[in-house]
């Protein structure tokens, strides 16, 4: 009886986080797991936060630096003829962070909004450094792309050939004992070289010496009107996200991981329920009324045992790309006779044999009378049981479909989960959380359904409980 | 004559599932009338290059060479019997599928270069066969040994322990756990190849190395299996020896004096038999059906691996071929334990008389 009180705990737990998911992560957010726009501002391929205890490092998190968190300064002056007539406006916006964290940041991300009217305004971004030093990224004009008047333009700025030849120019006038050929032709990550100290090992990638301190991001708007703005949004992404970690979508694990709980649930469960029913129901008309019906019904159920399901439905999945609700109908169409249709005939056999049944006999019920009124609540206790012991199987079809990358194209199942990771070569890499997490989640559903299935059965089968 | 017949009998009834199946193949892989798309915008396609290599064809006026392009696109239409009804045309591929003409792959090669659908699967089918095979057999050897050792000590802290361990690890399939081992011991502890069933790039030289090289690539897979499926033998050989031994002619044995061991093999496993051949059956279905995923994730060329490439790529020939070559697997199966079924049974046996 243990067990099944383990296994009604799981699913209990399981029933949780299903009623809970929604609070954590509505409905909406889910359905836009698989577009890009939602989660762009998470670290990629982050692990959980917590995974920090076993390499004894703190860790980066994202620093996210919205505009109105920028110090600014703004001069906006008319300059008269001679020298114009000229207007000009000239934004100073600073940023000053700590950097506390013993690894390097993941990547950088800058993002300027400029409003301007007419001519493209020119921007410089600088990074000052706690060692006081001042790197000079980028100086360029907001392109000015489509001539209408009052523009804004919000542009992602690129990381480029002439910021990474500013970085090694900057590097080379430190002079810190790197080699020229280093600096000629390492790759430089601009996240490390950053916030690297100025020694021989700043370009030698995640081996180079990180430098603590106050950093600064100084961008500097010049525009050529008296209206023009600007707005700066600085990422420094981390290392670590959550509590279970992003993929290479910079989805939130958790929430995947979270919503595939009540997706398995209700997928299995109602998968489980419809298919079980209906070859109870198949196998106990078959025992109770024998002759031809039962002949047939016998047949099919071998014929279904033997053909290759899985295959099928994988040829089903890759042509008509079916939604979760369609892939339920095609499961059930697949399993309308099978192993519990047998099961059930034998034990309507050994029913029919009792003398209740006799005795509804003797005053007359009708065939049908009995199969409904006194059969089918005869077996319907072990018919739950099989429901709880075939629910794992159909979470793993789902899951296995979806691990191909044949599952419902939109909403996050565990094995979907599991197969991106996989095709991402998460195993390679070593992004264990992106596997371990979903792979958990259904090995922990399945044996909460095992230990409940299991204890029915011990319950039911009468042999089993004389033990 | 009895077992015989009724070898017979199901002979003919596997025959009959065997065509339903993949005729059920065929209709679902023609259903939407992609592959005649495919099939008929090939033979545009390649019509269209041969004719551009043709000198006469380029000096013809355009209503010429329109013309003569239909005419000609036509005549391999009918040729490639394309242009026949549904039905007819789903009977003539069923009757392709089963005689094993399986045609050709339009991206995928064997290793030779070659496009057929036969070279490709035959160069991959001993793979997977002998990997789960055995795979099953460590799994049923264990797993019976096992389950032997629960019946014994039926009830202690030792049976309930194996007992759910037993449960839950044949319920989650074998690539869950492959994802698992891969990581551990391929990635972790470096034991094992994580990928592939030879070395890469060079397998070693020496048909011995090479044999060895093919087998270290296996192994990790089939320890896999093995570990997968053990579970369902072992909790099955137990409930089934603790139903028999409560039996009288057990008993019997028992009184007469003879060794527990005696018993144990002669007696209770000789009854237990017959519903293990079944189950062995029935897990090798779910294997070979299984290996879709799991050799995927080991990356074994196998023809699981293969069904996943084939589907990648949208190889529907040669993803049509593999599920008739899968359900002849399930129906050679079902058949060979069938018949040793009917050997060890002595129901049935007894009909011969």
């Amino acid at each position: 009886m243990k067990s099944g009180l383990f296994g009604f705990a799981i699913l209990a737990s399981l029933v949780f986080v299903a009623v809970i998911v929604p609070f954590y992560a509505p409905y909406d957010v889910v359905r836009n797991w698989s577009s890009y726009g939602p989660w762009q501002d998470n670290p990629r391929y982050a692990a959980p936060e917590w995974s920090e205890v076993f390499t004894g490092k703190h860790l980066p998190r994202t620093m996210i630096f919205e505009n109105d968190t920028f110090r600014r300064a703004i001069v906006r002056e008319y300059i008269p003829p001679p020298k114009g007539p000229l207007n000009i406006t000239l934004i100073n916006m600073t940023k000053t962070f700590y950097y506390d964290f013993d690894d390097f940041p993941s990547e950088l991300s800058l993002a300027i909004t400029a409003v301007f009217p007419a001519q493209s305004p020119a921007v410089q971004i600088t990074l000052s450094r706690p060692d006081g030093q001042f790197v000079p990224l980028l100086t360029y004009s907001v392109r000015n792309e489509f001539r209408n008047r009052s523009q804004v333009i919000t542009q992602n700025v690129a990381y480029s050939e002439v910021m990474e030849s500013k970085i090694r120019a900057w590097i080379a006038r430190e002079n810190n004992g790197v080699s020229p050929d280093k600096l000629t032709n390492a790759t430089i990550l601009p996240e490390v070289a950053l916030f690297a100290k100025n020694d021989s090992a700043q370009l030698d990638g995640h081996q180079a010496h990180l430098l603590k301190g106050f950093y600064q991001l100084i961008v500097e708007y010049t525009g050529f009107t008296l209206v023009d703005d600007v707005g700066v949004r600085f990422i420094v992404e981390g290392t670590v996200y959550g509590l279970a970690g992003t993929d290479d979508h910079r989805r939130d694990l958790l929430t995947g991981l979270l919503w595939g709980a009540p997706i398995a649930l209700a997928f299995g469960v109602a998968a489980g329920g419809v298919v079980v029913l209906i070859q109870t129901l198949l196998g106990a008309l078959g025992g109770w009324y024998g002759g031809p019906i039962d002949e047939f019904i016998q047949r099919a159920s071998d014929f279904y045992l033997v053909i290759p399901t899985l295959p099928i439905l994988i040829l089903v999945s890759l042509f008509y790309r079916p939604g979760i609700v369609a892939l339920l109908f095609y499961l059930v169409a697949f399993g309308i006779v099978g192993s519990t249709t047998k099961v059930v005939r034998s034990i309507v056999l050994q029913i029919k044999e009792e003398q209740f049944i006799e005795a509804a006999q003797s005053y007359g019920a009708s065939r049908g009378r009995i199969l409904f009124k006194y059969i089918i609540p005869r077996i319907m206790p072990y018919t739950f049981a099989l429901v709880a012991l075939s629910v794992p199987a159909f979470i793993f079809v789902e899951a296995s479909l979806s691990f191909l990358g044949l599952g419902d194209p939109v909403l996050p199942t565990w094995g979907a989960i599991i197969g991106e990771a996989y095709t991402q070569g998460a195993l390679f890499y070593g992004w264990w959380w992106w596997i371990v997490f979903p792979s958990a989640g259904i090995i922990y559903t399945t044996i909460g359904f095992a230990l409940l299935g299991y204890a029915f059965d011990k319950v039911l089968n009468p042999r089993l409980r004389e033990e | 004559m009895g077992l015989a017949r009724h070898m017979a009998k199901r002979a003919i009834f596997l025959a009959i599932t065997l065509v339903i199946a993949i005729y059920i193949t065929v209709v679902i892989a023609n259903g939407g009338g992609l592959i005649d798309n495919i099939l008929k915008a090939q033979i545009k396609n390649d019509l269209t290059q041969s004719l551009h290599n043709n000198p006469q064809y380029n000096l013809l006026n355009q209503t010429a060479k329109d013309a003569y392009f239909n005419d000609k696109y036509n005549a391999l239409l009918e040729a490639r019997g394309l242009n026949e009804p549904f039905l007819a045309k789903s009977f003539r591929f069923t009757g392709d599928a089963l005689t094993l003409q399986l045609g050709r792959a339009q991206y995928i090669q064997a290793n030779d270069g070659s496009f057929q659908v036969v070279d490709i699967i035959g160069e991959r089918l001993p793979r997977t066969l002998i990997l789960f095979t055995m795979a099953n057999v460590i799994g049923a050897v264990f797993g019976i040994w096992l389950g032997l050792w629960m019946a014994r000590k039926a009830l202690s802290s030792f049976d309930r322990g194996l007992t759910v361990l037993s449960i839950t690890t044949f319920i989650v399939p074998p690539w869950v756990y492959g994802i698992f081992f891969i990581l551990v011991f391929g990635f972790q502890f470096h034991v094992f190849p994580t990928q592939g069933w030879i070395g890469v790039p060079a397998p070693p030289s020496g048909t011995l190395a090479w044999y060895g090289d093919v087998f270290y690539h296996m192994l990790l897979p089939m320890l896999t299996f093995a570990f997968a499926t053990f579970g369902s033998w072992s909790y099955t050989t137990r409930n089934l020896v603790l139903q028999i031994m409560d039996e009288d002619f057990v008993t019997a044995a028992r009184a007469k004096g003879l060794p527990e061991h005696t018993v144990l093999t002669k007696y209770v496993l000789r009854a237990a038999s017959p519903p293990i051949v079944t189950s062995l059956a029935l897990t090798l279905i779910s294997a070979w059906q299984g290996a879709i995923i799991t050799e995927t994730v080991f990356n074994y060329q196998g023809i699981g691996q293969l069904f996943f490439n084939a589907i990648g790529q949208f190889d529907a020939p040669v993803v049509i071929a593999l599920t008739a070559i899968y359900a002849y697997l399930l129906v050679v199966t079902v058949f060979i334990l069938d018949l040793v079924y009917g050997l060890l049974d002595p129901r049935i046996r007894a009909l011969r008389r």
